[in-house]
């Protein structure tokens, strides 16, 4: 190597933190393909040799694996589509009306950002035992369906729109609706993609609320589903834990993946705007 | 009768007048022009109009109707922005037929209209463009194109040419005038440009701080300017202005003491100073002139040359000349004709002959 050697130190750190960061997913995707017996071995094998499928043939044939999915996948895309219409509704609203206290509305909505989430755990849960949502899907959906951060990020976004489209839309005689649909969901479609999948990842991933709501099996979404195979059912099916864990991960992984681009751009404005 | 018709139209935002008490007619078919240095509330003047902005107080009548409340989407209006508003995401084609579409016109009749616009601006070909793969030259006629479909009496233009280049700028201007004289709307246009409004307007009107200055045709306003501020912000070089002193039959302009004409002195009364304008190309260099004069700059642009002459009073003065009967080393000073003078109050800076 030519590069200083001085500079090539600073990477070390780096190296070190990526190697922390990802030792245990390595470790996950490895364990998911080895049998019991490579497991249990002494070294601490990164390669599985031979590889095998049995874990994941015994997930998808002895455990309700696609109830889970199906579970999980409701929910998120539930809250995902709510959330987003919600945002862009709002933030048209912040963005295109005058309306009294519009600033003061807009600010205490910001300030929701600063409530932890366990302060707001008592109430939702006894305002959805009350509505005798609990144990459903619906009691883990409800208290989601708007967001802040979305609005906050869907009115950055709209604020770089010239003022003079829509007037120009309005000109023609467009209704409110037509314009949102004809002008500005065109425009702030990245944008929207990529918050959509931050709602979608959030939502996947959630594992405390719906604990709390959900007590029967057959509701579990799949990160409730995993601490299953790792405490209860079996507490030494490593082989069987990583493999639902790998395919918990892989849906929202392949999602950021395949739309990290939008992603970047959102934060950037947002950052630059705001 | 598609006219427009504005009366004691104001606007204010909190404490701030942007537009005054402002009285307007445009007739049907006519092209009027809204000029004025910038801030000086003509923009805000038309998007009242167009019901973009609310109006403070004041009445907006078009064909004899009360239009204050009016939502701008249904005033029939045609507008062309100064930024030309296209829509970046649909293509010259969308962009053209979105507001037809929103009016649910029959998809034939649209097509007919759309072709037909395309075809008197040129634009033939370009249908499958998104704004951004054109220049600046085809987003303003895309943007005309979109007004023009519509079809509407009523044509509002925000500075349309000023994000032209100079020469695109003219051949885009005699488009304009074409295209208005084959669906003749009423027009208004907004500019800062005083050649666009020569050169297109029937009427000017002319703002300044949100007070209408003086309204009427290019040929009035040019010869005979409502006051110093009309004078001096018409015409490249501007009309000169001079303090001139009076006395009895006599008037002094530079320190040359002439004799007023009769019919003048009726006009300035028993005024003891007056302000006197002359178009810099009513001006004559001469060997013996009327006016003693020192010549301190000449600009020769071509077709006209422009002398800067200094008064004995320190004044200085354009004259504008296109054949060169004196070379300007040989001009003593200037000479006019007294019926090519106006004449304006110190005071208010009104013309004292209109």
């Amino acid at each position: 190597m030519k590069i200083s050697k001085l500079k090539n130190l600073w990477h070390l750190p780096l190296l070190l933190a990526i190697l922390v960061q990802f030792w245990p997913l390595v470790f996950m995707i490895s364990t998911s393909f080895k049998d019991m017996n490579q497991i249990f071995q002494a070294s601490l094998n990164p390669l599985p040799l031979p590889p095998t499928l049995v874990n994941y043939e015994t997930v998808l044939n002895n455990f309700p694996f696609f109830t889970f999915l199906n579970n999980t996948l409701f929910i998120a895309i539930f809250i995902t589509v709510i959330k987003l219409v919600t945002s862009v509704l709002a933030a048209f609203a912040f963005v295109y009306y005058d309306f009294k206290y519009k600033e003061v509305i807009f600010n205490s909505m910001l300030l929701t950002f600063f409530i932890p989430f366990t302060v707001l755990i008592m109430p939702n849960y006894l305002l959805m035992s009350k509505l005798g949502l609990l144990n459903t899907p619906w009691g883990v959906i409800l208290p989601q369906l708007v967001d802040g951060m979305g609005i906050f990020l869907m009115r950055q976004t709209m604020r770089g729109i010239p003022k003079a489209l829509l007037e120009a839309a309005v000109l023609e005689n467009a209704s409110p609706l037509q314009v949102l649909y004809k002008v500005i969901l065109p425009l702030i479609r990245p944008s929207a993609t990529a918050i959509s999948i931050f709602f979608f990842i959030d939502a996947w991933n959630e594992y405390f609320w719906p604990l709390l709501v959900l007590q029967d099996k057959g509701m579990y979404t799949l990160p409730l589903a995993l601490q299953m195979f790792i405490s209860a059912e079996g507490g030494s099916e490593w082989g069987i834990a990583m493999a639902v864990a790998m395919l918990t991960c892989l849906p929202p992984l392949i999602l950021y993946f395949v739309s990290q681009r939008f992603i970047l751009n959102t934060f950037m404005q947002s950052g630059v705007k705001g | 009768m598609n006219n427009i018709k504005l009366t004691n139209i104001c606007k204010a935002y909190g404490e701030t007048v942007v537009v005054n008490n402002l009285n307007l007619e445009v007739k049907q078919g006519e092209r009027l022009i809204l000029l004025g240095p910038s801030g000086c509330g003509k923009t805000t003047t038309l998007r009242m109009i167009a019901g973009l902005e609310s109006i403070t107080s004041g009445e907006l009548e078009i064909s004899g109707k009360l239009f204050n409340t009016i939502p701008p989407g249904e005033r029939n209006i045609a507008m062309v922005f100064q930024s030309y508003a296209l829509f970046p995401h649909l293509t010259v084609w969308e962009n053209i037929i979105f507001g037809l579409k929103i009016q649910k016109l029959p998809s034939e009749e649209i097509k007919k209209r759309a072709a037909k616009a395309l075809e008197i601006l040129n634009l033939t070909g370009y249908e499958s463009y998104r704004p951004k793969e054109l220049s600046g030259g085809q987003k303003q006629r895309v943007a005309l194109c979109r007004a023009l479909v519509k079809q509407s009496p009523y044509f509002l233009l925000d500075e349309p040419l000023s994000n032209l280049d100079a020469q695109l700028r003219q051949q885009a201007r005699t488009e304009l005038v074409k295209i208005h004289e084959i669906y003749k709307p009423t027009m208004i246009y907004v500019t800062h440009d005083q050649v666009e409004a020569m050169t297109v307007a029937h009427k000017i009107a002319i703002l300044n701080k949100g007070t209408l200055q003086q309204i009427g045709t290019p040929k009035e306003i040019y010869n005979n300017p409502a006051n110093t501020f009309v004078a001096g912000f018409i015409g490249t070089p501007p009309m000169n202005l001079c303090k001139a002193h009076l006395l009895y039959d006599k008037i002094f302009i530079g320190n040359e003491c002439l004799v007023l004409p009769e019919k003048y002195r009726e006009v300035v009364k028993e005024r003891s100073t007056v302000v006197v304008g002359i178009r810099p190309e009513r001006c004559t260099l001469e060997k013996s002139p009327m006016v003693e004069a020192k010549t301190v700059f000449v600009e020769d642009l071509g077709n006209q040359r422009i002398t800067r002459l200094q008064l004995k009073t320190g004044e200085e003065i354009y004259v504008s000349t296109v054949d060169h009967k004196y070379s300007f080393a040989l001009a003593q000073g200037f000479s006019f004709e007294w019926e090519n003078v106006c004449f304006f109050d110190v005071g208010s800076g009104k013309n004292l002959i209109s």
